[in-house]
C-alpha cells in the first residue's frame, strides 16, 4: 500500500458519498468498483482470486489447551508415566520460568481416555464428544507450533503475526483488505466469555482485536452482553426512536448547509457515519435478540446458549453474524491454562465448550453457510508432557508449550477430514509436517482470497504483512 | 487501472517541483521503494551484487544522459515479464509513469545526490512572489511560490472567530469562550492578531496542548501494557512536560532532559523526573517470562522511540538485519542500543507499581512525617541492646526447652496433628480418611501440616463435631485464591436442601500492599431457604498466602450471638447475615475438607485441626495460635532453621523479655509498619541511571536475545555526524549530539511535527520516517529554512509556533471548492487553511467547556471519569493485583481534561479510542483520522457528551441576559461553534426546539429519564420538558460536523 493508494481510497469513500464530486474520477470510479467494495471500502484489486471463504469465524481458546487431552493421544505414555522427561527429547529447549526451577520434569500421561470416531477414525479425548460426532467436518493440525512460550507475545503472535505489540490484527487485516459486505455493521466484530475453569485465567488485551499501524477504523468492535451490545449503541434513557429521529434529521439538515458552504467531502462522510450509526440501533439489537431462535437452536448449542455472555451464546452469535455477512467473527473464551488442577479445569472448559463449538459447525453445515465460512479452533500454544507440581494418581498440571499443539479448521477452502502432522511419543517434538503460526495464516487469508505476499500496508518505510516474512499454505488442508 | 492513474498523477502533481527531475523527491522514492529491498543496503540479501543506494552502484548500470544504453532502463522495460524488474516473485511493480520518470531522469543526465535528510539544512534564500501583497512570513513567501508556479491562489483570511477558534484549539486544545471571541473580533487596534497569540501562547494550558501530542509519542500510559497491565504512576514525569512547555523550555534542553537529565551535572529533581521519558515503555513481569527477553525488549523500545522522535528514523527495521533503505547496519542498531542498556532495570518488574530505577516523590508533609519516622526507629533500635538481647533469648529457650507443650484438652473430641496422617491422637480413634485423591505433608504452623489439591477430599467421622451443642473448631490455614468455597463441611444432602455446617472463605478484594483478603463465613444451614444461621467476619481477614489460624467457638444456642470466631489468635468483629436457623437443628454427617458442595473444592494447607465439646476461651484460643506452636518448637530438638529461629525470636521479644525490650519492641514493629504505609502512599516516577557495573551489549543474530553474536560499543550509524571524540560515549553525549545545531534531522524533525500540529500533514507526510522510504519534503527549502530559524532562535518553541500561525497561509479559510479539492485533496500546498477533526481529547474537552462543567486543574494522577462498565474486567487477570477492576471517580474528576484520564494500555479509554486516539504501547508520530458510526455513537449517546449537552442547556437557559429562544439558540450555537448561527441554521435549530419541546410536554416522564443522566445537578428548578427539549438541542449542536472540526 503506497500514500497514493492510500490517498484513493480516502478518496474512494469520499466519492462514494459525495454529491459534489465530478469527472473523471468520480465516474471512474462508479463504473469500475462493485458495489459491495464502494460501500465497504475493501482495497482495490482484492480479493487476489476467487475466494473460498467469504468470512472467518475465529474460535480462540485463550490460554493454550492441552493437546494431550484433548486430539493428541499417545497410548505409549502410560509406561514412562512419573520418569523425568528424557534429555533426548527436551533437547536444551527453553521452557518458561514457572517449570524451569523444578527438580524433575516427571511425564504426565493424560487421565482421560480416547476412543476413535468418524470414518476419519480419529482419536478424540472423552473431554470432546460433541466435537468427536463432527470430526469427520474437520481438518486437525497436531503440529501447529509458535515462537514464544509466554501467554503475551505468544497470542499477540498468534493474531498479528509478531510476539511484540504494535502490528495489526488478522482481523484488522482482513477488514481492510476485504472490507465488509454488511454495510449496518461493522467488518470486524469480536465476542469475549469467561472461563469455566476455576484456577485463574489469562488476561485479555485490546491490541489482540486492535488496528495497529492501519486506520482505527478497522480495529474489532466488541459486541458484549448486557443493554449496550456495541458501546454507546443505545440512545440515553428519555429518547425515544422518533425524537432520535428528528434529531439526526436536524444534524444532517445543518451538516448539510455546512458542506455547501465549505465544500469539505469529509463532511459527506460524517453525514454517511451519523445514517449508518442509526441503521445500527436497529441492525445489532435484532442481531442479538436471541428470542428469534427456535427452542432446537438452544437444544443444540446447549443450555448455556440462552446466557449472553457465555461462549455458547457467542458461538450462537457467530452462526448469526455470519448469516449476516461480517467478515471476520472472533471470539474468545478464557481460562486454558491449566499450570494445576488440569483433569479438573480442563474438563470444566470443555464441558463448557465442546458442545456449542461442535454446534456452530453443525448449524452452518445446516444452513449451507459452512462452505463460504472458515471456522478454526485453538489457542496460542500446547501444553507441556511433563508435570507441573506435584504429580499424583489424581492430579497433574501441564506449563505452556510451543513446539507442537493442535488446531482445526473447517469449511469454507477446508478439506474436510484433513489430518496433518505427527509428533513423537511425548508430544514434545514435532517428527512429521510442522506447521507454523505464520503458515495458518497465510492458509486463512488464502481461503479468502487473499495472497498473504501481498496484502502490504507501509509503515515506516517497511511494507508491512500479518506474515512478517514468512508463511505457507498447509496444502494439505485445503480442499 | 484507471483510477490508479488518475490519482498518481494527482499525487505527483503535489509531490513534484520544479520542471527537470529531482532525484530526490522523484527518483530515491522509486528506486527505494521497488528496488532497495534486493539492491539496497543490506549485503546479506544483496542480489547480483548490485546496488543502487550508492551513485557508484547506480552507475555500473546506468549510461547517463542515454537511457537505451542503460542496463537498469532495459531491465525495468523488459517486454517479458519475468525478466522485467522488479520480478514478479517480489510482489513490487513500476508503473509505467515510474519508468516514464525513471527514463527522464537517464536521459536528463542521471544526476546524482546524497539522501536529503542526511544533509545539514542550511538557510535557503527566499524564493521571489509575484503578489508581493499576500506573504506576512516568509513562510508564506515558500507557500506562495509554489502555489504561483502551480497557478493556484491563496485563500482570502478567514473570518476572526475561525481564526481564534482555530488558534485556541491548536495552542491550548480549548475553545475560546464568547467573551474571548467578542474581545479578538471587536479589537480593531493593530496587532489585534499578535495579541491573541501571545495570549494563548501564555495560558497555562497551552503546556497541556503541547503535551498532548508528546505523550503519544513518549508512549505514556498509566499501566505497564504487557500480560497483567497493572498501575503504575508516570504523571509526575507527565507533569514536568506540562511544565517545561509551559517555561517554554528550549527544544535542545528539553532534549538533553529526557535523554539524560539524571546524567546532567548536579542533575536537579526536575532533570531526573524528566529522564523518565525512556522509561514510559511496557514492561512486564508475566509470570514464567524470561527476563533477559524483556529486559532487551525494553532497549529495543527505546531505540525505536528515540529514533523516531528526534531524527524521524526507522531504526527498528535493523533489528534483525541491515536496513533494507537507509543506511543502518544490524550493528548500528545495537551500537545505538548500548547507550540505552546500561540502567539498572530488571527483565521482569512493575507487579508493585512502578519498576526499578524510580525516585519517591515525597510532599513536604510526607517527607516530614518519614523524617519523624525514620529518627525514632533509629532511636529506639539503638536503645535496643542486641548481645544482651541475644544472652536473655538463649537463656530463655534453654530454661523453657524442656517444658512440654500445653494446650487445652479438656472437651478435646478429637484431634488431627496432621503431621503425616490422619489419625484422631485424642484418644478417642475418630481416626479420618482419605476419599479421593492424596495429601502430601509438609512444613506447617504445628510440625507438619496436610497440604489439599484440587482432587483431595477427606473425611472425618460424625461423632467429632456437633455445632447443635456447646463446641469449637481450631485450625490452621494457608490457602491461595479462594472462590467463596467452603474449606471445611459437615452436611447432610439428604433432605431438600443441604442443612450442616460450614467453614467458608468468601469473595475477596485487594488490600493495600497488593495482598488479597477474604472475609470469613460460618453457616449453620437449616436445610431450607431462609433458614439458616449466617455469619461473616466483617474484616477482609484471611489473607492469600498467609498461615492463619481460625478458631470458632459455639455456644449450642444455634443463634448469632451464640457464635465467637477468632483469627490468629484475636477474637474479630462479626456480622449476621442471617439468623434463622429452626429449633432443634442437629446434623449428623460425617466432616469433610475438599468436597465441593456446589463449587470449587478446597485447595491449601491445613493443620493442627481440633474439635472440642465446649466453647474454647480467648485465653485458650490464643494459646492454641501464639503460644502453642512456639512452645512445639522450642522442644523439638536439633538444630533450628532460619525460620523457627526468626518465630523464637520474635515470640520472646513480643511475650517473654523484659518489659523494657517488649515495648521497644512493640514500637519498632508499628513505626516499620506505619513507614511502609507511608512508603505505599508517597507517587514515585521511574527515571533512568547508569549501572555501576555496566551491562554488555550484544549484536543479536535475528534480534533474539540469545543469539549474542559480536559485542558491541555505544555508537550512532555513520551517514550522521560522529559523536565528539572528546567526550564519552554515553548517553549525555548522544543526547548533547541529537541537539546540536549540525544535527541534519532533529530540528527538521520537530519543525515538521509541529507543522503537522497545526496543518494536519507535516511538510513530510511520514513525519517518523525520513528515510529513504518517506515521502519526501513537499515543501524543501521551506522545511530547510524553518529548521535553521528553530535552531538560530535558540530552539525557541513559542517562536517557532508564533511564527507559523502568524503566517497567511495558517490564516486562510478552509473553504474548497471541487476543483481545488480534485488538484489538493489532502491540502499539501496549502491555498486553503487547514480544515481537520480534532482530536479525540479536544472533541470531549470542548463538550466540557461549553457546557462549563470542564474542570481546568493541571497535572496530579489521572482520573477515571465515566466508562460502560466491564470494560476492563472482561480483560483483565483480577486476583491481587492493581488496575484490573474500574472505579470510577466521582465529583470534580469526572470533568477534567481528556489527557488526564487513566490510560490503562490493554482497555484504553473507549470514547478516546473511537477518535483514533492509540492505545500507546508504541510511540506514535501521527494519528490516524477516521470517520465511522462509533464516533457518532459515542457523541450522541455516551453520557459524558449526554451530561455536557444537559449542563450546556441549563447554562443557557440560566443566562440573564439571553431571554428569548432565540437568543438562547445563540448563546448555545456561540459556546459550541465559536460564532452566531446563520439565519438558515437558526430557523433549523428553532424548529428543532419547537419540536422536542413538544415531545417532552406530552411525556414529563421521559424528561426525567433524561435528566437524570450524569452525576452532577443543574437547572433542577427548571421546568423539566422544558430543559430537556434544550438537552437535546445542545446533543445537536455538539454533534455537527463543525463542532469537531478545526476550520
Amino acid at each position: 500500500m503506497t500514500p497514493d493508494r492510500e490517498l484513493l481510497l480516502t478518496l474512494t469513500r469520499r466519492h462514494f458519498f459525495g454529491r459534489t464530486a465530478t469527472g473523471l474520477g468520480a465516474a471512474a470510479l462508479a463504473s469500475l468498483l462493485p458495489k459491495s467494495a464502494q460501500a465497504a471500502g475493501g482495497l482495490e484489486g482484492l480479493p487476489h482470486f476467487a475466494p473460498k471463504a467469504k468470512r472467518v469465524i475465529l474460535l480462540h481458546q485463550s490460554g493454550g489447551p492441552s493437546q494431550l487431552d484433548t486430539f493428541d493421544y499417545k497410548p505409549g505414555l502410560s509406561k514412562h508415566r512419573g520418569i523425568d522427561l528424557p534429555d533426548s527429547v527436551r533437547m536444551g529447549q527453553r521452557i518458561t520460568g514457572m517449570t524451569s526451577g523444578q527438580s524433575t520434569l516427571p511425564v504426565a500421561p493424560s487421565n482421560f481416555s480416547f476412543q476413535r470416531y468418524g470414518e476419519t477414525g480419529t482419536w478424540v479425548s472423552e473431554l470432546l464428544p460433541h466435537t468427536a460426532k463432527i470430526v469427520d467436518d474437520l481438518a486437525i493440525i497436531k503440529t501447529m507450533h509458535t515462537e514464544a512460550i509466554n501467554h503475551d507475545p505468544a497470542i499477540t503472535f498468534f493474531q498479528s503475526g509478531f510476539q511484540q505489540p504494535g502490528r495489526p490484527s488478522m482481523g484488522a487485516w482482513v477488514s481492510y483488505g476485504l472490507g465488509s459486505e454488511n454495510e449496518n455493521l461493522p467488518s470486524f466484530i469480536v465476542l469475549l466469555s469467561q472461563a469455566h475453569a476455576l484456577n485463574t485465567d489469562q488476561p485479555l488485551f485490546s491490541r489482540l482485536w486492535g488496528s495497529g499501524f492501519l486506520p482505527s477504523s478497522h480495529q474489532g468492535v466488541k459486541l458484549r452482553a448486557g443493554a449496550d451490545p456495541v458501546l454507546f449503541l443505545n440512545d440515553p434513557p428519555g429518547i425515544e426512536q422518533d425524537t432520535r429521529r428528528s434529531m439526526l434529521d436536524a444534524i444532517e439538515r445543518l451538516n448539510r448547509l455546512k458542506h455547501r458552504a465549505f465544500g469539505d467531502p469529509e463532511i459527506e462522510s460524517r453525514i454517511a457515519q451519523y445514517e449508518m450509526a442509526y441503521r445500527m440501533q436497529t441492525s445489532v439489537p435484532d442481531l442479538v435478540d436471541l428470542g428469534q431462535e427456535p427452542e432446537s437452536t438452544f437444544a443444540n448449542y446447549g443450555p448455556e446458549s440462552r446466557k449472553p455472555g457465555t461462549y455458547a451464546a457467542n458461538c450462537l452469535l457467530a452462526r448469526r453474524l455470519a448469516e449476516r455477512g461480517v467478515r471476520f467473527i472472533q471470539l474468545y473464551h478464557r481460562g486454558w491454562d491449566q499450570h494445576n488442577d488440569l483433569p479438573r479445569d480442563l474438563r470444566l472448559q470443555c464441558a463448557g465448550t465442546d458442545q456449542p463449538t461442535a454446534a456452530l459447525v453443525a448449524d452452518l453445515k445446516q444452513r449451507g453457510l459452512l462452505d463460504e465460512t472458515l471456522v478454526v479452533w485453538g489457542g496460542e500454544f500446547g501444553r507441556t508432557v511433563y508435570c507441573q507440581g506435584r504429580l499424583t494418581e489424581t492430579n497433574y498440571g501441564r506449563d505452556h508449550h510451543p513446539r507442537n499443539f493442535v488446531m482445526w479448521a473447517a469449511g469454507g477452502g477446508i478439506k474436510a477430514g484433513a489430518r496433518v502432522g505427527e509428533t513423537d511419543e511425548f508430544s514434545y517434538n514435532v517428527t512429521a509436517d510442522p506447521v507454523h503460526v505464520h503458515d495458518l495464516q497465510a492458509t486463512i487469508l488464502h481461503c479468502l482470497g487473499i495472497d498473504h505476499k501481498r496484502l502490504t500496508y507501509k509503515f515506516q518505510g517497511r511494507h508491512f504483512r500479518l506474515t512478517d516474512v514468512h508463511g505457507k499454505l498447509i496444502k494439505p488442508i485445503l480442499a | 487501472m484507471l483510477r490508479l492513474t488518475f490519482l498518481s498523477i494527482a499525487g505527483a502533481a503535489v509531490l513534484a517541483g520544479a520542471p527537470g527531475v529531482d532525484f530526490n523527491r522523484e527518483i530515491r522514492p522509486i528506486l527505494s521503494d521497488k528496488c532497495f529491498h534486493c539492491h539496497g543496503p543490506d549485503a546479506a540479501t544483496r542480489m547480483a551484487n548490485l546496488r543502487l543506494d550508492t551513485e557508484e552502484g547506480a552507475r555500473a548500470v546506468i549510461e547517463a544522459g542515454n537511457s537505451g544504453k542503460s542496463r537498469l532502463f532495459a531491465r525495468i522495460s523488459h517486454e517479458k515479464r519475468p525478466l522485467r524488474m522488479p520480478p514478479p516473485t517480489s510482489g513490487l511493480n513500476l508503473t509505467d509513469a515510474q519508468v516514464a520518470t525513471l527514463k527522464r531522469w537517464i536521459d536528463e543526465g542521471a544526476k546524482w545526490d546524497e539522501h536529503w535528510a542526511y544533509r545539514a539544512p542550511k538557510r535557503p534564500a527566499l524564493p521571489v512572489v509575484k503578489a508581493k501583497a499576500w506573504p506576512r512570513t516568509p513562510v508564506d513567501q515558500f507557500i506562495l511560490a509554489r502555489l504561483e508556479r502551480e497557478g493556484l491562489k491563496p485563500a482570502k483570511e478567514a473570518p476572526r472567530e475561525t481564526l481564534i477558534r482555530r488558534l485556541s484549539f491548536d495552542l491550548t486544545g480549548l475553545p475560546p469562550t464568547p467573551a474571548e471571541v467578542a474581545a479578538f473580533v471587536n479589537d480593531r487596534a493593530a496587532g489585534a492578531y499578535e495579541r491573541l497569540v501571545d495570549r494563548l501562547l501564555a495560558s497555562p494550558h497551552y503546556g497541556e496542548r503541547m503535551a498532548m501530542e508528546w505523550l503519544d509519542l513518549a508512549r505514556y500510559a498509566d499501566t505497564h501494557g504487557f500480560h497483567i497491565d497493572s498501575h503504575r504512576d508516570m504523571w509526575p514525569w507527565r507533569d514536568w512536560v506540562i511544565r517545561a512547555f509551559n517555561g517554554n523550555q528550549p527544544f535542545d534542553q528539553f532534549t538533553v532532559g529526557q535523554l539524560a537529565g539524571d546524567l546532567l551535572p548536579g542533575a536537579t529533581l526536575d532533570q531526573r523526573i524528566a529522564s523518565g521519558f525512556n522509561r514510559n515503555h511496557m514492561i512486564n513481569f508475566e509470570g514464567g517470562a524470561i527476563p533477559e527477553e524483556y529486559q532487551t525488549e525494553y532497549v529495543v523500545d527505546r531505540v525505536d522511540t528515540t529514533a523516531t522522535v528526534w531524527m524521524g528514523l526507522t531504526m527498528g527495521c535493523a533489528r534483525c538485519h541491515d536496513h533494507k533503505y537507509d543506511p543502518i547496519s544490524q550493528k548500528d542498531f545495537y551500537r545505538f542500543g548500548a547507550f540505552f542498556n546500561t540502567v539498572s532495570e530488571e527483565g521482569l518488574d512493575g507487579r508493585y507499581g512502578n519498576a526499578k530505577p524510580f525516585l519517591p516523590l515525597p510532599d513536604d508533609a510526607q517527607q516530614r512525617r518519614m523524617d519523624e519516622i525514620d529518627a525514632r526507629l533509629k532511636a529506639r533500635s539503638a536503645e535496643l541492646d542486641y548481645e544482651l538481647l541475644e544472652l536473655l533469648l538463649r537463656l530463655w529457650h534453654d530454661e523453657r526447652f524442656h517444658r512440654t507443650p500445653a494446650s487445652p484438652v479438656e472437651g478435646l473430641r478429637a484431634w488431627y496433628e496432621l503431621d503425616g496422617n490422619l489419625s484422631d491422637t485424642s484418644g478417642r480413634f475418630l481416626h479420618g480418611r482419605l476419599l479421593t485423591g492424596d495429601i502430601a505433608y509438609g512444613a506447617a504452623p504445628v510440625r507438619n501440616g496436610a497440604n489439599f489439591d484440587s482432587a483431595t477430599v477427606a473425611e472425618f467421622p460424625a461423632a467429632a463435631l456437633d455445632v447443635s451443642q456447646p463446641f469449637s473448631v481450631s485450625l490452621w490455614v494457608r490457602a491461595g485464591r479462594q472462590q467463596g468455597q467452603p474449606l471445611l463441611q459437615q452436611l447432610d444432602l439428604s433432605g431438600a436442601g443441604p442443612k450442616g455446617f460450614e467453614l467458608a472463605i468468601v469473595t475477596p478484594r485487594t488490600l493495600p500492599r497488593l495482598r488479597r483478603g477474604h472475609p470469613i463465613e460460618v453457616r449453620l444451614l437449616g436445610g431450607e431457604p431462609g433458614r439458616s444461621l449466617i455469619v461473616r467476619s466483617r474484616g477482609y481477614v484471611f489473607i492469600q498466602n498467609s498461615s492463619h489460624h481460625i478458631a470458632l467457638a459455639g455456644d449450642g444456642s444455634g443463634r448469632a450471638a451464640g457464635l465467637r470466631l477468632y483469627v490468629d489468635g484475636k477474637p474479630v468483629e462479626i456480622e449476621t447475615v442471617e439468623d434463622a436457623l429452626p429449633a432443634g437443628f442437629r446434623v449428623e454427617a460425617p466432616v469433610t475438607i475438599g468436597a465441593a458442595r456446589p463449587g470449587p473444592p478446597f485447595k491449601g494447607r491445613v493443620d493442627d485441626l481440633r474439635f472440642y465439646n465446649r466453647p474454647l476461651s480467648e485465653a485458650e484460643v490464643e494459646r492454641l495460635a501464639v503460644h502453642y506452636p512456639v512452645e512445639v518448637i522450642l522442644a523439638t530438638p536439633g538444630k533450628r532453621n532460619r525460620e523457627a529461629a526468626g518465630i523464637l525470636r520474635d515470640y520472646f521479644l513480643k511475650y517473654e523479655a523484659p518489659e523494657y525490650f517488649r515495648t521497644a519492641y512493640t514500637e519498632l514493629l508499628a513505626l516499620r509498619e506505619r513507614r511502609i504505609d507511608l512508603v505505599e502512599e508517597i507517587p514515585t516516577a521511574m527515571v533512568m541511571d547508569e549501572m555501576e557495573e555496566p551491562r554488555d551489549t550484544y549484536l543479536l543474530g535475528r534480534g533474539d536475545y540469545t543469539q549474542k553474536v559480536e559485542k558491541v560499543t555505544p555508537g550512532v550509524p555513520a551517514m550522521l555526524p560522529p559523536l565528539p571524540a572528546s567526550a564519552p560515549a554515553n548517553r549525555l553525549t548522544l543526547a548533547r549530539w541529537l541537539a546540536s545545531a549540525e544535527h541534519p534531522l532533529t530540528a527538521r524533525v520537530a519543525v515538521n511535527r509541529y507543522w503537522q500540529m497545526l496543518f494536519g500533514h507535516g511538510i513530510v507526510k511520514t513525519s517518523e520516517d525520513f528515510g529513504s522510504q518517506g515521502e519526501p519534503p513537499v515543501h524543501s527549502e521551506l522545511l530547510d529554512w524553518l529548521a535553521v530559524e528553530f535552531v538560530e532562535s535558540g530552539w525557541d518553541v513559542k517562536a517557532l509556533l508564533r511564527l507559523i500561525v502568524s503566517s497567511a497561509a495558517y490564516r486562510q479559510r478552509s473553504q474548497v471548492t471541487p476543483a481545488l479539492y480534485e488538484r489538493d485533496p489532502e491540502n499539501r500546498l496549502l491555498a486553503r487553511g487547514p480544515r481537520q477533526r480534532l482530536p479525540a481529547e479536544m472533541i470531549r474537552d470542548n463538550a466540557l467547556a461549553a457546557s462549563g462543567l470542564l474542570v481546568k486543574t493541571i497535572g496530579g494522577p489521572s482520573v477515571r471519569p465515566y466508562q460502560p462498565p466491564g470494560l476492563w474486567e472482561e480483560l483483565a487477570f483480577g486476583e491481587a493485583f492493581t488496575a484490573q477492576e474500574y472505579e470510577q471517580d466521582h465529583g470534580d474528576k469526572l470533568y477534567r481534561r481528556a489527557m488526564y484520564t487513566f490510560w490503562k494500555r490493554t482497555a484504553p479509554p473507549a470514547s478516546l479510542v473511537t477518535f483514533d486516539a492509540p492505545d500507546r504501547e508504541k510511540c506514535v508520530s501521527r494519528r490516524a483520522v477516521t470517520n465511522t458510526p462509533l464516533q457518532a455513537l459515542a457523541t450522541l449517546n455516551d453520557p459524558t457528551y449526554v451530561e455536557a449537552a444537559r449542563h450546556l442547556a441549563a447554562r443557557v437557559l440560566s443566562e440573564p441576559a439571553a431571554r428569548t429562544s432565540d437568543a438562547r439558540l445563540r448563546h448555545a450555537f456561540q459556546l459550541v461553534m465559536a460564532r452566531p448561527p446563520q439565519p438558515q441554521e437558526l430557523r433549523i435549530l428553532r424548529e428543532a426546539l419547537a419540536h422536542q419541546t413538544a415531545v417532552y410536554r406530552r411525556s414529563p416522564d421521559a424528561a426525567a429519564k433524561l435528566l437524570g443522566v450524569g452525576e452532577k445537578p443543574a437547572g433542577e428548578a427548571m421546568e423539566a420538558p422544558l430543559l430537556a427539549a434544550w438537552t437535546n438541542v445542545c446533543t445537536i449542536l455538539l454533534n455537527l460536523d463543525e463542532t469537531v472540526t478545526k476550520e
